[in-house]
């Protein structure tokens, strides 16, 4: 996963996830990555809006 | 040459003044300048002129004194406009000399109702124009204005926040306020650009902070113009042509919170108005909700999909068990059917069987050894 991934963009590819499990495009195999995948888009758009990501970043550099 | 005193020639004119004046008042239009306000002793000093083709016509100093001073007072209130140099007015006055100050015009009262009618005149040419000169940008449809700025779409999380605001302001601190304490916990980054927003100057200085913005490296997702509670008299900076033409250009949303309920400034017109700080802070608080709302949403229905896909999975293998088991020879022994073989071998074809043929009939618990003695063919299909 991209670190500069944008909200919108995370959004956007979780979005395209669901769709793609709607269509049924997803084989069952894939369906833990897929998991995976939409587990961190979430978390991107969460910390995004908490801005726990700069606070980690800002913990990191003081480290 | 008969001489006389200077003090008697002012007196004769004092007299002459008094005499076709005195218990007269007049109204008068002039516009007003040298404008001084002494708030503590209630009395104002200015100057009243008159233009015509931008040259002076006319001029006479004026005064209102303490039982007067509270026309000022109404006059900002109402019109929303500081009394100062520059602006037109119509008052009634009356005349007074003295032979040491001279002609003095004493005000009686305002005229704020037509001080009211010409700031919605200029106003309302100012939208004109507006209109006018900005035909693909600037538009009126059933009385909304829509702009470039006021359509642009709005990002789905407000995070980085330009705020525009006067230092030490009940503006500024409202809104640092609602969205550092916001209830969901949101992060906001908010930059401040601060100014002087009220004064002859405040629409230059909104719009040098406007221009610093837009040319900052930061990108904002929003820009907020706010002023608190105790700022509302001057609402002219908001209605100034260029000021306006800029926030309706301008290339990331703008938010007016301009504390005021009755009117709206021209620039809450170009932009999005949400009359107070709190309200803008609020709203960029909501529109993160709205996301979060969003995403949980896409959350429990992609959970939601994942789940269905892996029991009809389950339940595809579940019947893909039941067919093999049906389908298996023990299952078709069991439901007396025979499996006949020759040399270990599965007949599936009777023409595989010759006459004299040795064959083994596979039953559930027995197998049957025979000879084949004769075959015939059977005169019509055995639907079993």
């Amino acid at each position: 996963m991209k670190p500069e991934l944008t909200y919108s963009e995370a959004y956007a590819k979780l979005e395209d996830l669901v769709e793609q499990l709607e269509d049924g495009g997803i084989q069952l195999d894939q369906l833990a990555e897929k998991v995976k995948q939409a587990n961190e888009l979430i978390v991107i758009c969460e910390n995004k809006l908490r801005g726990i990501e700069i606070e980690i970043k800002e913990a990191s550099e003081n480290v | 040459m008969e001489q006389i005193k200077l003090s008697e020639l002012l007196d004769h004119i004092q007299d002459t003044i008094q005499s076709q004046f005195e218990g007269e008042a007049f109204w008068v239009e002039a516009q007003i300048t040298n404008v001084k306000k002494y708030a503590s002793t209630r009395r104002c000093y200015l100057t009243l002129e008159e233009y015509e083709n931008g040259t002076k016509t006319a001029e006479a100093k004026a005064v209102f004194w303490a039982n007067t001073y509270n026309q000022i007072e109404i006059f900002e209130k109402v019109t929303k406009q500081i009394f100062k140099d520059g602006i037109k007015i119509i008052c009634q006055v009356k005349v007074r000399y003295h032979k040491v100050y001279g002609l003095n015009l004493d005000v009686m009262q305002i005229d704020v109702a037509h001080s009211i009618g010409t700031l919605e005149l200029e106003k309302q040419q100012t939208l004109e124009r507006l209109l006018k000169e900005n035909p693909t940008t600037i538009q009126l449809f059933d009385g909304i204005y829509r702009t470039f700025n006021n359509r642009i779409a709005l990002p789905l999380v407000i995070n980085k926040i330009a705020l525009i605001t006067a230092p030490n302001s009940d503006g500024q601190r409202d809104f640092q306020q609602e969205t550092k304490l916001n209830k969901h916990q949101y992060t906001f980054f908010v930059t401040e650009f601060l100014t002087t927003i009220q004064g002859d100057n405040a629409h230059k200085l909104i719009l040098e902070q406007l221009q610093l913005i837009e040319q900052s490296e930061e990108h904002f997702d929003v820009v907020a113009i706010v002023r608190g509670g105790g700022s509302q008299t001057d609402f002219k900076p908001f209605d100034d042509y260029e000021l306006a033409k800029y926030v309706a250009h301008f290339p990331i949303p703008i938010f007016t919170g301009i504390g005021h309920d009755r009117n709206q400034s021209i620039v809450d017109l170009m932009a999005r108005e949400q009359k107070t700080p709190t309200k803008v802070a609020s709203l960029f608080v909501e529109r993160n909700f709205e996301f979060e709302n969003k995403l949980m949403a896409l959350k429990t229905n992609f959970f939601g999909l994942i789940q269905d896909q892996l029991e009809n999975a389950k339940k595809e293998l579940e019947n893909a068990k039941r067919m093999v088991k049906l389908a298996s020879p023990q299952a078709i022994l069991d439901r007396g059917f025979a499996i006949i073989t020759i040399n270990n071998k599965i007949i599936t074809d009777p023409k595989d069987i010759k006459e004299n043929a040795e064959l083994q009939t596979i039953l559930r618990n027995e197998t049957i050894f025979s000879t084949v003695i004769k075959k015939t063919k059977n005169e019509t299909r055995t639907d079993l």
